[in-house]
């Protein structure tokens, strides 16, 4: 394994707020939210549809959380002088950055796989072992936009508006994108937001995957579109800024 | 054809934005030279080691390290810095970072990275390997800093304003270390504004201010250059010395004035004429005289304080 991979991913394991945000927190709104919604619902078949519902809300709630919360901390790197101390080694600034994206990729996985499983084994939902695999599948292909989007913010911002970033982003995107309620209980206008946000289209990808089918057309070109929107922003900041840059 | 030098820099100019930071400088270090790099706060000295790790693209001239451009040298591991805004990772300790570093320097270089007993030993980092970065001081994180700047045995050091972190002690041992890595064949270039580090562990200096090498050589030589004498005593706060005949220079240290003077007997009877001398001292020229006398006035307050 890439040494500075593993040095990267060790590290992110070991900070206790991100494991709690990334799966600790997703899996518990998965069970609550079930117990309190799916409760008051009549029947099985609407209690399946609830329960499944929410799964795949909590699943990209999850992994939204830890592609932001691990590639936003490019910026606590740089601010602290890491960036610029590992530039002067043989390390490549390439990799450097390969690295991150790489971390951030991986790391929305044991989100989407606790909840999964919460969803599983505590919910009861059931779905055929291939849709399983690509509601998977989908999810986490699809939060790379997501990684995209953490970069753009690690990079553009300093330390202190990075670390607020992380969570009002998060709320933002989790509550206006329709990740806690559906979208449908919104009045009319902060519908509309939704409709622009990639939490929204990112959870319906997930939805369509889960309802048996394909993922719906527009969330896949949605999804794509902000993937690569973020990444070509991203990559014009970082050579405006280079990494080793400590300010300005 | 002879080895490349350690460092060449030729025509180094710097500008941010309006600013000249460095001017056409040309400085050329062979192998196994300790050099320091002495001048005051903004006189260039780091744009110009930032400027040979290619942290920075320079607005003309060429630096040459070992024969390559400063990010092929960088990458090949013929580099080993400490930078004055370095910094640790955080959530690691400080044995995972020296071990991520050395593996690097050991793909890159493909030779013996430095043997970790004796960098502990020779860092001064014994005991911190399992420590958490967040859990250093000051002067550990310097050491640790120093550490990684040591690990691949780069064959050229470059050390920014190296033990500004640290209290006198700690300065003192580290000077022991530098002066170690010299016996042990590696070039070593480090930035201070320190006169007495500079006097204690290079064997050349090099006297950079307004972006320029003002003097170049050995600290005798350089000393020798100035031929003057200083004159101090107790005065006024407050009064002027710069007319008085043969003074070149003015520091004030508490209540005590120091004046370095090209001609004492002229200068000491201005002054005797002028009235009494309370705690008189006339001595001959330090480095810091020497070097003072070398820098264009407005700079001459910055320099010369051994913190």
């Amino acid at each position: 394994m890439n040494p500075l991979f593993a040095f990267q991913l060790r590290r992110v394991a070991r900070n206790k707020q991100f494991v709690f945000f990334t799966v600790l927190l997703p899996a518990l709104f998965t069970i609550f939210l079930t117990k309190i919604i799916g409760g008051q619902m009549p029947g099985v078949a609407e209690r399946q549809e609830v329960s499944a519902s929410i799964m795949v809300s909590m699943m990209a709630y999850g992994a939204i959380g830890a592609s932001l919360g691990a590639t936003i901390r490019i910026s606590f790197d740089r601010a602290s002088g890491w960036l610029r101390q590992l530039r002067v080694t043989p390390v490549p600034q390439t990799q450097v950055f390969a690295v991150d994206v790489v971390v951030g990729v991986l790391l929305a996985l044991p989100s989407l796989l606790v909840v999964a499983f919460v969803g599983r084994f505590v919910n009861g939902v059931q779905l055929p072992a291939g849709t399983w695999l690509a509601l998977l599948a989908v999810l986490w292909a699809g939060s790379a936009a997501f990684v995209a989007l953490g970069l753009l913010v690690g990079l553009a911002l300093d330390e202190k508006a990075a670390g607020g970033a992380i969570g009002i982003l998060g709320v933002v995107l989790a509550a206006l994108g329709g990740l806690w309620w559906p979208v449908e209980i919104l009045p009319e206008a902060m519908r509309g937001l939704a409709y622009t946000l990639p939490s929204y289209w990112y959870a319906e990808l997930g939805r369509g995957v889960a309802a048996g089918g394909w993922p719906a057309a527009g969330a896949v070109l949605a999804m794509a579109g902000f993937t690569a929107a973020f990444g070509l922003i991203a990559v014009s900041v970082a050579r405006e800024r280079p990494l080793h840059a400590v300010a300005g | 054809m002879p080895p490349a030098p350690a460092l060449e820099i030729r025509g180094l100019t710097v500008r941010y934005g309006d600013a000249v930071a460095v001017d056409s400088l040309d400085l050329t270090i062979p192998r196994g030279q300790t050099v320091a790099l002495l001048g005051p706060n903004g006189a260039g000295k780091s744009t110009t080691v930032n400027a040979v790790l290619g942290l920075l693209n320079p607005s003309a001239g060429e630096v040459r390290v070992l024969g390559r451009t400063p990010r092929d040298a960088v990458r090949a591991g013929s580099i080993g810095a400490m930078l004055q805004h370095g910094g640790l990772p955080t959530e690691t300790r400080v044995g995972e970072v020296l071990d991520l570093v050395r593996r690097s320097f050991g793909r890159a270089a493909g030779e013996g990275t430095w043997p970790q007993a004796d960098l502990v030993t020779t860092a001064g980092i014994d005991g911190l390997l399992d420590r958490p970065v967040e859990a250093l001081s000051g002067g550990q994180r310097q050491r640790v800093l120093l550490a990684l700047a040591l690990v691949g045995a780069p064959p050229l050091l470059l050390l920014d304003e190296p033990t500004s972190a640290m209290d006198v002690e700690a300065r003192r041992a580290f000077w022991t270390t530098m002066r170690g890595l010299a016996g042990r064949g590696h070039t070593v270039v480090f930035a201070t504004h320190h006169l007495d580090e500079a006097d204690a562990v290079a064997d050349r200096v090099v006297v950079v201010a307004g972006g320029r090498v003002v003097a170049d050589g050995t600290a005798a030589e350089i000393k020798s250059g100035v031929g003057g004498r200083t004159v101090s005593f107790t005065a006024a706060p407050g009064q002027r010395f710069e007319g008085v005949p043969g003074v070149t220079a003015v520091t004030w240290q508490g209540g005590t004035v120091r004046l370095a003077t090209t001609d004492a007997d002229a200068t000491l009877r201005a002054l005797l004429a002028d009235g009494g001398l309370p705690d008189l001292e006339v001595r001959g020229a330090s480095l810091e005289d020497a070097v003072l006398s070398l820098l264009p006035a407005r700079r001459q307050t910055t320099i010369g304080a051994t913190r």
